[in-house]
């Protein structure tokens, strides 16, 4: 009896909601011990890959974003896809401009 | 099923109805609160690609630690979010209250490290954009203004969110004590659950780029 009431006190979902706790701190510690490397400079955005994991562990983990209506999944696609606009269409500019070398007379 | 004993609003055509509405409408809010900092993402990107060299001096003044450990206090404070949610989904007000508790006060160390430690250090090292003379000196100087530039807004603008999120987590705690929330309906909860965990995600965009990218 006793045991039947404490495990009705204790929600079914706590042991997924720790492994998804614990991947994040791993996927953390694994960012932080990336930062470290000797990267080249142009190289060195590469240290936040595991950043994009850990954003979808704490959506599908916590915000239950498979879960909810279906609705939900099309707000969450849709603000990834204008995201993916604004700064695809955002820095296309910077990432492929050419400067060319201008000699100063005098 | 319980939910079917729990009113609703007349616009709904039932309880659910209008729970599955509210979580939405607060996927839909997060969705331009996604706009809004993709703008600041895109300026780092802009200015980065440009003054790697000043971004990556401004980046080695930062606290790491402080960063760090932040980082650590906002995934602890989701998860103790999210658990809360699953305890009011089992009927549980008590675990719910505790669970939103231990969030509350992880978020608030967040906000003493970030706003009464770093902050104070940041300015007393003269990092802010406008001081004279600035904390980083040389040809490096105009990018890691722009890096502080970036640092100064979006950790603000983050903060902000914060204290709206602390705010709104005070409300449940308060309405949950009043007894407002069951298994049957905990759709308050669940609404500014979403909130907390995005907050979260924020943050773990701006670390890397505030803290990582420029430290190698």
């Amino acid at each position: 009896m006793a045991s039947q009431r404490q495990k009705a006190s204790f929600p079914p979902d706590a042991t997924r909601l720790m492994w998804m706790w614990a991947a994040l701190v791993l996927l953390g510690g694994l960012e932080f011990g990336l930062s470290f490397l000797p990267l080249a400079r142009h190289a060195r955005p590469l240290v936040m890959l595991p950043a994009l994991p850990m954003i979808v562990v704490v959506a599908v983990g916590f915000m239950n974003v498979m879960k909810g209506p279906v609705i939900v999944r099309a707000f969450a696609i849709a603000a990834l896809l204008w995201l993916l606009v604004l700064l695809g269409l955002g820095s296309v500019d910077a990432l492929t401009r050419i400067d060319y070398a201008v000699l100063r007379l005098g | 099923m319980a939910i079917a004993s729990v009113s609703h609003e007349f616009q709904y055509a039932s309880a659910s109805h209008q729970a599955q509405t509210a979580i939405a409408g607060m996927w839909l809010f997060l969705a331009t609160e996604v706009l809004l900092f993709g703008g600041l993402i895109l300026s780092w990107i802009y200015s980065r690609h440009f003054n790697p060299a000043g971004f990556d001096a401004g980046a080695h003044q930062t606290a790491l630690t402080i960063g760090t450990v932040n980082t650590a206090l906002l995934i602890t404070s989701s998860f103790a979010y999210a658990l809360g949610v699953a305890f009011i989904r089992i009927g549980s007000t008590r675990g719910l209250i505790r669970c939103l508790i231990l969030a509350l006060l992880l978020a608030a160390a967040f906000m003493v490290l970030k706003f009464g430690l770093e902050y104070h250090d940041d300015l007393a090292k003269h990092l802010f954009p406008t001081d004279t003379p600035f904390g980083v000196t040389g040809s490096v100087q105009g990018g890691a203004k722009l890096f502080f530039i970036f640092y100064f807004i979006s950790t603000t603008l983050h903060g902000v969110h914060m204290f709206v999120g602390m705010c709104l987590v005070l409300w449940i705690i308060a309405r949950a004590r009043r007894g407002d929330f069951s298994s049957a309906y905990c759709t308050p909860v669940e609404v500014v659950g979403l909130y907390w965990s995005f907050v979260d995600i924020v943050w773990l965009t701006l670390y890397p780029l505030i803290y990582l990218v420029g430290r190698g």
